[in-house]
């Protein structure tokens, strides 16, 4: 993604770069340093009795990423089958994950100090909001969604 | 300073080999005291670390090796007789500068480490020296030996520089210029001495060269992608001939690549063998033995990761060795062996496996001792031993707590850890083994696979899910098929089990585990896994086992077994337990591979399966009811009553719904498979029948099915409790009409129901 930006302008001081799409209708924004590359489509193999939010293991070139689906983690109700999810392919911490979102918008700058602490969030992983012509914009941090993925319990295991 | 740190990393990789280097010199030097090829390597190391130090500012570290050149350069000009103590304290010396080292690598200063005693123990050992030899050298020894307790401040370096001339006027040329290599004025001429030293090196040593272990795996991970590639190419490929034969081609270097890739993993054992001679040097010591060891089949190739990973255990098996298996001195002697112990350590290649052979002519393990110790901690009955070749019973000493401080002198120690170290060896799929023979030695054997990368491995289906066994785990297949004679699945309520020969294996039902189908959507048939880890032996149910597809490279044998290229998995997934890693098809589709320890963990499986007796037999007598240890299965009824039958007399259990039952009079009949079986209320046998009760319809019973010679009769409890042990006699103050007596089942008193005489049972008589 760092290639599809356009060095047009030098950046003012303050100004960093995020990569904005749609999880239902709603605007989110992750720091598009972390973004490696977006990806059409690509088979999902399931993980079982993981928690629900982690929709399966991608491979991406002979690499096993874990795909998480930010529509079931941030409680939106379930895609309709006719979106066409996008992988998004993030480096945290040196492990690469896939956030499944349902629309990728671009890739734009914005001034760090506009960030807004979010208010009434129902997630912990929205740690800003940014005001924008039409919508807002919620800004996710990818560190704290595997911390919330790590947090959830796995399903509780029958015997037999 | 980033260019500084590339060095010095260099520096840090470097220095730990030349140390590695350094303790096996010396121990050989303890044996070869007048080797002057050794010293001069010894020396030479010693310095180069000084100079290096210097050139980077580690000031601490410059100094303590300048104390330790010092005293080398002595010994190897021939001022000073190399014995055992200078060995131990240059040893030391070595352990130190590993200690700067180690701060430098994760800090990148020295720390606050220092050594002052060391420094006044090196410097003594010169003025011993000097004693000896000259004794105008006296009084210009004694100040830096009062300056070192301060150390290593750049006040006290020159202070030491100064000290020395008397000595170095003695030296070789090529010492004077040494001490100043420590002031940074001088650092042009560490340069150059570095320089020649590398080119010195470089001639001998062109043929190989340094790659950081992370690019080897990314080629490694690289060349596994163009093998799926390439498989994806293979499948698709059209006829057009030019097109066939490129693929052809592309076929077979991606085959010669993914194998020569694979060799970058290996590495000698070498790395590992290296640092045992200064290990048992060490633990010799320490036990006041005198032991030698040989090493053998030291380019034996292993992945390097394995190489890391037995570490801790062989260290652990040789330690044992010398501490426990070699004799003091004086019962050698007596014994008539040669004073010093030997310890020899080999490994070599086996059907695909490496073999680690660890052997002493000690005193041997005592299988009696063994045998008899395990009798007592209640791991097996007497009879059972007499049946067990040598070898099964040795395998005694890996189990937990086996020999403790109470335990046959004989052995006594020889346990503690060894199931730690058995627990470390099977996790990377090894096993290991001993053979002992009293008065002669010991000999364990260690077997690990050559590498963890491609493992060996059962491709099995659940459900729509695809998951891999790991080999190592697996004891064998068992067949699941439907009213056949083959294996079926008794259900213990909810822990269900499998009669497998003369044990019960207790079954995991994959899918219902995993969450992967409605319980009424499985298939009838199946396969059982049976696979062992540890001591806990268990089932698992699957529907099916994938045998690999022609068209993938994946070889394969007649066995159905994979070779699958294991990768990790997210550490988001990792602290799961239940997968422990993952690896791609030849459809480039991601197959998890089951983590067996960690599901024996999160299912709860019982070490130690149970074992049933060889033959059901439907007489009981008292005698037999008594006999200690007897195992039953505890039932509670649907009053609430405890009563147990021997579980030789169980042939199965199954499960029935109130509304299954059909009333026939007075007696009460299920119909399973178009049979009838009667039911029996253990509560009527209690008490006198209260036939109004008994009219609960949504009730699910549990039926004790009884032995065949018996017709077709089920006990009809509740709820299965467990199986226990009885202890104690069998009090007969209860005994009546369908009750033997009462007994100590677990904690509690249980009535025993009398199974022989089930058909003189009220509302069992026979049925026609």
């Amino acid at each position: 993604m760092k290639t599809d930006f356009e060095p047009n302008s030098i950046q003012p001081q303050n100004q960093s770069r995020c990569c904005t799409f749609l999880i239902a209708e709603k605007c989110f924004a992750i720091d598009s340093d972390v973004v490696i590359e977006v990806l059409q489509k690509g088979a999902i193999n399931n993980v079982p009795l993981a928690s629900a939010a982690i929709s399966g293991l991608l491979n991406l070139r002979g690499r096993i990423v874990p795909a998480i689906d930010l529509r079931t983690f941030l409680e939106f109700p379930l895609a309709s089958s006719n979106i066409q999810q996008i992988n998004l392919i993030v480096d945290i911490k040196n492990e690469w994950y896939c956030f499944l979102v349902d629309r990728l918008l671009d890739v734009r700058t914005y001034d760090s100090h506009q960030l807004t602490p979010p208010r009434n969030t129902s997630s912990d992983a929205i740690t800003g909001v940014l005001p924008d012509t039409n919508h807002l914009i919620h800004f996710l941090s990818p560190e704290k969604i595997l911390d919330g993925l790590l947090e959830t319990k796995t399903k509780p295991l029958s015997v037999g | 300073m980033a260019d500084n740190e590339e060095f010095i990393a260099e520096f840090l990789i470097e220095a730990s080999e030349n140390l590695d280097q350094l303790d096996q010199d010396l121990v050989a030097l303890e044996k070869q005291p007048d080797n002057p090829d050794r010293l001069g390597s010894i020396f030479r190391t010693v310095h180069t670390i000084k100079g290096t130090c210097g050139f980077f500012g580690f000031t601490k570290l410059s100094a303590l090796s300048h104390h330790g050149e010092h005293l080398l350069g002595l010994l190897r000009d021939g001022k000073l007789k190399f014995n055992n103590q200078l060995a131990s304290l240059l040893l030391e010396l070595v352990d130190a500068i590993r200690v700067f080292l180690s701060s430098i690598e994760s800090t990148g200063t020295e720390g606050d480490v220092a050594f002052p005693e060391l420094c006044q123990q090196l410097d003594a050992a010169c003025v011993l020296t000097d004693t000896a030899t000259s004794d105008q050298v006296k009084e210009p020894t004694s100040s830096p030996t009062n300056d070192v307790d301060q150390g290593t401040r750049d006040i006290q370096d020159t202070s030491l520089n100064a000290a020395p001339p008397p000595k170095t006027e003695r030296s070789s040329p090529a010492e004077i210029t040494l001490p100043e290599t420590d002031s940074l004025d001088r650092t042009p001429s560490t340069k150059a001495e570095l320089r020649n030293e590398n080119i010195r090196s470089a001639s001998s040593l062109d043929a190989t060269i340094r790659v950081d272990v992370q690019l080897l795996d990314t080629i490694v991970d690289l060349v596994g992608e163009l093998v799926l590639a390439r498989n994806h190419l293979r499948t698709t490929v059209t006829d057009e001939p030019s097109l066939v034969d490129a693929v052809n081609r592309i076929h077979t270097v991606t085959g010669e690549l993914q194998e020569v890739a694979m060799k970058t993993r290996m590495a000698p054992v070498e790395q590992l063998f290296n640092k045992f001679p200064r290990i048992v040097r060490d633990v010799a010591t320490a036990c006041g033995k005198e032991v030698s060891l040989h090493i053998d089949g030291s380019d034996t190739e292993l992945d390097r990761t394995l190489i890391e990973k037995i570490r801790d255990p062989l260290t652990h098996l040789i330690r044992n060795a010398i501490d426990h298996g070699i004799e003091p001195v004086h019962t050698r002697r007596a014994a008539d062996k040669p004073s010093s112990g030997q310890i020899s350590l080999r490994a070599f290649q086996e059907s695909g496996q490496v073999t680690i052979e660890i052997s002493d002519d000690g005193a041997g393990i005592s299988v009696d001792a063994v045998r008899k110790k395990a009798v007592e901690s209640g791991l097996l009955t007497n009879d059972a031993t007499h049946d067990m070749s040598d070898e099964r019973i040795f395998q005694f000493i890996f189990e937990p707590g086996f020999s403790t401080a109470n335990a046959v002198t004989d052995i006594s120690g020889r346990g503690v850890g060894m199931d730690v170290v058995r627990t470390n060896i099977e996790s990377i799929g090894g096993t290991i083994d001993i053979s002992s023979q009293r008065g002669v030695g010991t000999v364990v054997r260690v077997r690990i696979p050559l590498t963890l990368a491609i493992i060996p491995a059962l491709i099995v289906s659940s459900g729509n899910e695809r998951l891999a066994i790991p080999q190592s785990y697996i004891q064998e297949l068992v067949a699941l098929r439907e009213n056949g004679k083959s294996h079926v699945i008794e259900g213990l309520e909810g822990s269900p089990v499998l009669r497998l020969r003369d044990r019960l294996i207790p079954v995991v039902y994959l899918d219902r585990w995993l969450g992967l189908r409605a319980w009424k959507e499985r298939p009838t048939t199946g396969t059982v896994v049976v696979v062992k880890v540890d001591n806990h032996e268990f089932g698992l149910v699957v529907d099916a086992v994938t045998t690999a597809e022609d068209h993938t490279n994946h070889a394969t044998e007649t066995t159905g077994l994979w070779f699958i290229v294991v990768k990790a998995i997210s550490s988001l997934l990792a602290p799961m337990g239940i997968y422990s890693g993952a690896t791609v098809m030849g459809d480039g589709s991601v197959v998890l591979i089951l983590d067996l320890r960690g599901i024996t963990i999160a299912a709860d499986i019982p070490a130690h399966t149970r074992r049933t007796a060889d033959s059901q037999s439907s007489q009981t007598t008292s005698e037999e009811i008594s006999q200690e240890g007897a195992r039953y299965l505890v039932c509670e009824t649907h009053r609430g009553h405890r009563v147990a039958v021997p579980l030789k007399q169980v042939q199965r259990l199954e499960n029935f719904r109130a509304s299954e039952v059909d009333p026939a009079g007075n007696l009460q009949f299920v119909k399973r498979n178009g049979e009838l079986t009667q039911l029996i209320d253990p509560d009527r046998i209690l008490h006198a029948p209260q036939l109004s009760s008994q009219s609960a319809t949504n009730l699910s019973l549990v039926g004790v099915i009884l032995p065949d010679e018996l017709g077709r009769k089920a006990l009809a409890v509740r709820r299965i409790i467990d199986v226990e042990a009885g202890h104690g006699q069998l009090e007969e103050v209860s005994k009546k009409n369908g009750v033997l007596g009462t007994l100590l089942i677990g904690d509690t008193a249980t009535e025993i129901l009398d199974i022989s005489a089930a058909s003189q049972w009220p509302g069992g008589s026979s049925v026609s």
